[in-house]
């Protein structure tokens, strides 16, 4: 309860000076608090659930008590009502690599990465209803109005890219997750933190170039005589800062645009690495797209990059309320590879150092039934997965107790996630403040502690 | 967080140095070969030192009131037992003891909360578990509920002293002496003598062309026209610029100006947010309804207990219950439990006591306040007020036509359903054979729960023969495809019946979002420990801001034939009192800094003391008593405030000023102020000549890429195609949707419309720009821009250029700006001219208010 206040008066002074000079200059890079593991973030973020009984964390004893109630768990509570018995998961696991962890045949290629992943079996939020669990895993609070994780990086350490926005977010092709941009939304903050939404075809940004019939050199002429009347306009008002900056905001603008076309044009890779990402094959031409854009991205100095999987409704996100079998080899058949491809090139490029992978969903699923074939929201236990700066490959962290119903040891909440994603950045989450409304506000509100041992 | 941060590594070192070991928790064995060599010391009364700093610290949560955590430290049995985390004392291993290791905070959560034990304290829990933790013969745990209630009601009360009650904004304003030094208007009084104060010297006065600039955009939030401009030059009248103030405080766009201003605070919008985020078809009403108050001047302590209790005052005025919509405007969970009813309340108690009172009640919603005198209590206090309040559909037309319109309803129903039975009937043979084939491919222990009889199920087989019955769908399309060709036809001869019936079913009357209760008798609400609705405290009357009030409020009796409470009334007549010394001082610094550019109070949603001083009191208790004084008119704020010689100041900087003052909080000079999101775009479609002044009514929904919100179904934008002439309205009227921003109004830092929003971000970014350079609406306007200077100056680009500079920034360009101009409009061709418009809405000048 200290912690949403901070420690008093100095330190709101303290930061109100970060919040002033966030003001100035939003994207001028900023030291961070100690030294940093990694220096870009990339969340794949299945949206709907991803059910952890059926990909990393397997429980045998639901299939041997196949429809049989779940008991001795107290009170079974399912947001969608109808509770059914235990549900063997469809798929079978085995042990792979150096660290022995186990994977569903879900998940062949991801399974050849284990000894970089490391898993947090324990997790734990809030709310068994997606809106607030997305916000939770997004904005750490299961109200909408919160800065996002990205928008609390870029804040706290501004960006590396001079021409591009420091924190990206790639929605699925079926539609965006429930919520909307306040999922990435800058929440009390300046909007120059909020997430930029790209495209994964056609123009990356809404709005980013003028019309394809018109001659780019036009539009360099009319912004080189908006530069001489905001010049005239300047110098009879030099001490305004303000002015001189949207004066420059002009000039990265329009940097900006090219250099945004060609961050995410993946046709200038090699067909070595597009197979890689499974770019041109189906079902994972689209995700893949995404994730070899990321790693364009985070090449070129984006701070946080964040991919949905799954959009829109019904069996198009991981939301899987009936026919899991399906729903799930959809969606991991989509991502399989593609995220295996991208451990692999970031690897090859030796920029896994320095990026921090993490798989999640806003929650896991029931290890009961739900109309027959399908399983419910579970927040009370699920696995996410981190890999790459400063993270301990081949770990993993916590258990669900015997069904996969609960986190049973070592219990984490999504803060201690946050905590520990921003302690990998450089960031100390207890002193990342941000004032409103009388408040030193934190992405960790008044919890969180690090995780240690997934940290290398 | 610098001094807890400071406190930690302290306590950390002590531990560190006491075990010489890195790691406290993970290191036992080393601690038993520690603790062998360190013999506890066996003080006599080890047990009674012990027990007291528990019962001094621990007890008030984990006691007799409450058992936080489901744990109670008052018996050695129940210690061990432990709570939700596990054992909180283990005889004889301090190291593994939670109860010691939170309270020496060696492990998180660091106790007691918000403090800690001395070190000799911790010395002593550390010795006395080591020693077996034996507790002194105490007298017998009570476990009545008289004496929960007392230890309870003890915990919840945390007076507010004198000097707490002494702190400035907590005291009444008394008006001051207004400064003789020969200013006419008090608050050119008020600054010279701050001026005076500090050596700076002030701005000179902005020109003619400046100021019109200045005051139509502040005032109205449009650009004035090249006639208007030109009235007002040519107007050598020495009241001219009176006039021209007292023209604008009577324009019908005055009130949607500053409206605006009101709803970035009351956190309007058009829609519900969270899931579903459902459009709010009628909460128009309300903004509608603000707007009105401003234009007719509505003195503002009327205009705030409208907004609380408009029912409970004038229940037979449906302005006044309209005006309650204010209590509907929060964002709305579609999951309803008492924790989400705990947030929506919070959500308007905190809302309400910032934007009408300038307080951070909403910290006080878990404890007491860390930094004002408010008490946890007062928190609850002021919830109990809005505690009943429920949402209520207002009808807007009399009560026969809504006795009308059911009748009709159940008339038509009551023609549906002997037709809906009939369609039912034909498809059962259907359905059952579908479900039959449909069980036989489950899993086969599913189909054994579905075959076994309903008795001799199992618990498993229970659920799931229950989950078969109620979740196996058979869509209607399965049954068409397999009806034979009579019952086929027959069944659409039902449907098409069924809804030729619906179609002309009435259209639903009019209706308001408004806030109505159960009844006279309150619903009992009660003080949450630690803000848990699993921890309820005593029961609660209603209450106000015990710091910011002489005496305690009474609460009137509801009338016999209220509905309501009246709890709402009797709260706002505390909240709108002019004894209250928050209300008029916190508005009077919004009118200010919206014409100022900041507060008075910098921090204008929080007076207190982690919220700025006012860099001039004075002058603002001078202004909140002028105000009272005055009857609660705020256009006498705005017309004392736009009169004053301050106001009229270039924005220029001056040298020597910037040393002394450079933040300009003395207001030497008048900052330039970025135009908000919304008075830019009103700006452009003002200057192309396309803008549609209409006013009221439903919310417009402009074209947005659908790229940005594309999929799902829960969220819908309905808006056009493409940009057109039908949403070219002032932007207060396009459609606020919380999960689906308009990108122009989001970009420009348009507040998210979740929580009360004081003072807006004026952040610099590229996306701005590259909206403002491609996006498609903007071209149009600046084609249109375009198409009006050839109407209005012809084909001769000197004048076209004249034209353009006189209506989009009030003056004429310099002789440099048209040689540029000109000679870009010369190598341009057709498309130059309105690519030039284009320029001109790009340029700082225009957006920026001088």
């Amino acid at each position: 309860m200290i912690g949403r206040f901070g420690g008093g008066i100095a330190a709101v002074a303290a930061s109100e000076m970060l919040a002033r000079a966030a003001r100035l200059d939003p994207m001028a890079p900023r030291a961070p608090h100690h030294a940093p593991k990694a220096k870009a973030v990339i969340s794949i973020f299945c949206y709907g659930g991803v059910s952890h009984i059926d990909t990393f964390d397997p429980k045998p004893l639901l299939a041997k008590r196949a429809g049989e109630a779940l008991t001795g768990k107290g009170e079974v509570v399912v947001p969608q009502g109808t509770p059914g018995g235990l549900m063997p998961s469809p798929w079978e696991f085995k042990r792979y690599g150096q660290s022995g962890r186990w994977v569903s045949s879900l998940f062949p290629h991801v399974a050849q990465h284990v000894d970089e992943l490391a898993f947090i079996h324990s997790l734990t939020s809030i709310s068994n209803d997606h809106g607030p669990a997305l916000f939770q895993m997004n904005t750490g609070s299961i109200q909408a109005g919160f800065p996002s994780m990205g928008t609390w990086l870029t804040y706290g350490l501004g960006s590396e890219s001079e021409n591009l926005p420091g924190f990206v977010v790639f929605t699925d092709h079926r539609g965006g997750p429930i919520g909307g941009a306040p999922n990435w939304g800058n929440g009390f903050m300046p909007a120059a933190y909020q997430g930029t939404q790209f495209r994964s075809t056609g123009d990356p940004i809404v709005d980013l170039l003028p019309p394809k019939d018109l001659p780019p050199e036009r539009q360099r002429r009319w912004l080189d005589l908006l530069q001489k009347l905001n010049q005239e306009h300047a110098e009879r008002n030099p001490a305004d800062t303000e002015l001189s900056a949207r004066i420059a905001a002009y000039e990265l603008a329009y940097r900006m645009q090219s250099h945004a076309v060609d961050a995410v044009d993946i046709e200038r890779e090699s067909e070595a690495t597009k197979k890689l990402y499974g770019v041109g094959e189906e079902p994972t031409h689209y995700f893949g797209r995404q994730a070899l854009m990321a790693r364009r991205l985070v090449e070129r100095g984006v701070r946080f990059v964040q991919i949905y999987s799954g959009g829109g409704n019904f069996q198009e996100s991981w939301d899987a309320h009936w026919d899991l079998k399906a729903n799930h080899e959809m969606h991991c058949g989509e991502t399989d590879k593609p995220m295996a491809g991208l451990l692999t090139d970031l690897k090859a490029r030796g920029m896994l150092d320095s990026t921090l992978v993490i798989w999640h969903g806003e929650f896991g699923r029931m290890p009961i039934s739900q109309r027959m074939d399908g399983r419910d929201h579970n927040p009370y236990g699920f696995t996410v997965w981190l890999a790459g700066g400063g993270v301990k490959g081949g770990v993993a962290v916590g258990t669900t107790d015997e069904y996969g119903y609960r986190a049973e040891e070592d219990k984490k909440s999504i803060n201690d996630l946050h905590a520990t994603m921003l302690h990998l950045l450089g960031m100390d989450h207890e002193r990342l403040t941000y004032p409103f409304n009388g408040r030193q506000m934190r992405l960790t509100d008044v919890s969180g502690e690090l995780i240690k041992p997934i940290l290398a | 967080m610098f001094d807890d941060k400071a406190a930690r590594p302290i306590r950390r070192n002590r531990l560190l140095a006491r075990y010489n070991v890195a790691a406290v928790t993970r290191c036992t064995h080393l601690l038993v070969f520690f603790s062998l060599l360190s013999a506890p010391l066996m003080g006599g009364d080890l047990e009674q030192q012990a027990y007291n700093i528990l019962q001094k610290n621990c007890f008030g949560c984990h006691g007799a009131g409450l058992k936080t955590s489901n744990l109670d430290l008052r018996t050695r049995e129940a210690a061990i037992a432990g709570g939700e985390r596990g054992e909180a004392i283990v005889p004889n291993y301090p190291e593994r003891s939670r109860a010691y290791l939170f309270a020496a905070h060696a492990q998180k959560p660091a106790m007691p909360p918000g403090g800690e034990l001395a070190e000799a304290e911790v010395d002593i829990l550390e010795r006395w578990i080591r020693a077996g933790a034996v507790y002194p013969v105490a007298e017998a745990v009570k476990e009545d509920d008289a004496a929960r209630k007392a230890a309870l009601a003890a915990m919840e009360e945390r007076p507010v002293t004198e000097k707490e009650r002494a702190f400035w904004s907590f005291r009444k304003p008394v008006r001051p002496e207004v400064p003789n030094n020969g200013e006419a208007n008090p608050i050119d009084a008020f600054l010279r003598a701050g001026w005076q104060e500090k050596q700076l010297t002030p701005s000179k006065a902005a020109e003619r062309r400046t100021l019109i600039r200045r005051v139509y955009l502040d005032v109205l939030g449009l650009p004035p026209t090249p006639q208007q401009v030109n009235a007002f030059l040519n107007d050598a009248s020495p009241k001219a610029w009176e006039t021209l103030v007292d023209t604008l405080l009577a324009s019908p766009h005055y009130g949607e100006r500053w409206a605006r201003h009101w709803l970035d605070l009351v956190r309007y919008a058009d829609s519900g947010g969270f899931e579903y985020d459902r459009d709010y078809k009628q909460i128009w009403r309300y903004r509608d309804w603000v707007v009105k108050a401003f234009n007719t001047n509505t003195p503002y302590d009327r205009f705030l207990k409208l907004q609380l209790a408009g029912d409970e005052y004038e229940p037979d005025n449906a302005e006044a219950v309209v005006a309650t919509g204010f209590l509907r405007l929060g964002p709305e969970n579609n999951i309803k439990t008492e924790q989400t009813r705990m947030d929506e309340l919070d959500d308007i108690v905190s809302t309400t006591s910032l934007s009408f009172v300038g307080m951070t009640l909403g910290c006080a919603r878990c404890h007491n306040h860390k930094f004002d005198p408010i008490p946890q209590k007062d928190y609850y206090r002021i919830q109990s007020v809005f505690y009943s309040t429920r949402p209520r559909e207002y009808p807007l037309v009399s009560a026969d036509e809504v006795e009308r319109y059911k009748a009709e309803m159940k008339r038509v129903d009551g023609l549906v359903k002997p037709l809906a039975q009939r369609k039912e009937a034909l498809e059962k043979p259907y359905r059952e054979q579908i479900f039959a084939e449909r069980v036989a491919r489950l899993p086969d222990y599913m189909q054994l729960a579905w075959k076994t009889p309903a008795e001799k199920r199992t618990e498993g087989q229970r659920l799931n023969a229950r989950q078969i019955e109620r979740t196996l769908q058979i869509e209607e399309k399965e049954i068409l495809e397999r009806m034979s060709a009579a019952d086929l036809a027959e069944h659409k001869k039902l449907t098409a019946e069924v809804e030729a019936l619906r179609k002309n079913r009435p259209e639903e009357y009019e209706t308001a979002m408004v806030i109505g209760e159960e009844g006279r008798e309150p619903l009992p609400s009660y003080f949450l420990h630690r803000g848990s609705p699993g921890s309820k405290g005593s029961e609660m009357k209603p209450g106000v801001l015990t710091v910011a009030a002489e005496a305690e409020p009474v609460f009137p009796a509801p009338p016999e034939n209220a509905t309501t409470s009246h709890r709402r009334r009797g709260f706002a007549d505390w909240v709108a009192s002019s004894d209250n010394p928050l209300t008029a001082r916190v508005m009077v610094n919004r009118i200010w800094q919206h014409h100022f550019g900041d507060g008075i109070v910098a921090t204008p949603s929080n007076f207190g003391k982690t919220g700025m001083r006012p860099s001039n009191q004075p002058l603002l208790d001078w202004l909140a008593t002028e105000f009272v004084a005055s009857g609660w008119d705020m256009k006498h704020m705005h017309r004392l405030m736009l009169t004053s010689k301050a106001y009229r100041m270039a924005s220029d900087d001056i040298e020597s000023n910037l040393k002394t003052d450079p933040r300009n909080r003395a207001l030497w000079r008048m900052p330039r102020q970025r135009l908000e999101a919304e008075a830019l775009r009103d700006a452009m479609f003002a200057v192309a000549g396309t803008l549609d002044l209409s006013q009221g009514g439903p919310a417009v929904l402009p074209y947005i890429d659908p790229a940005l919100f594309q999929g799902s179904s829960k969220r819908t934008w309905n808006g056009k195609p493409e940009d057109d002439r039908t949403t070219w309205r002032r932007s207060l009227y396009v459609f606020n949707k919380r999960s689906i921003r308009y990108p122009l109004f989001e970009s420009f830092d348009q507040p998210d419309m979740i929580t009360s929003c004081a003072r807006r971000n004026t952040s610099t970014t590229a996306p701005q720009a590259l909206l403002l350079m491609n996006n498609a609406m903007v071209r149009m306007q600046a084609a249109a821009f375009a198409g009006r200077l050839r109407k209005e100056a012809g084909d001769d680009a000197a004048a076209q250029i004249k034209r353009a500079f006189e209506l989009a920034l009030m003056r004429p360009p310099s002789p440099s700006e048209m040689d540029h101009a000109a000679s870009f409009l010369a190598k341009g061709g057709e498309l130059a001219l309105a690519e030039f418009c284009q320029t001109l809405f790009n340029t700082n000048e225009f957006a920026f208010i001088p």
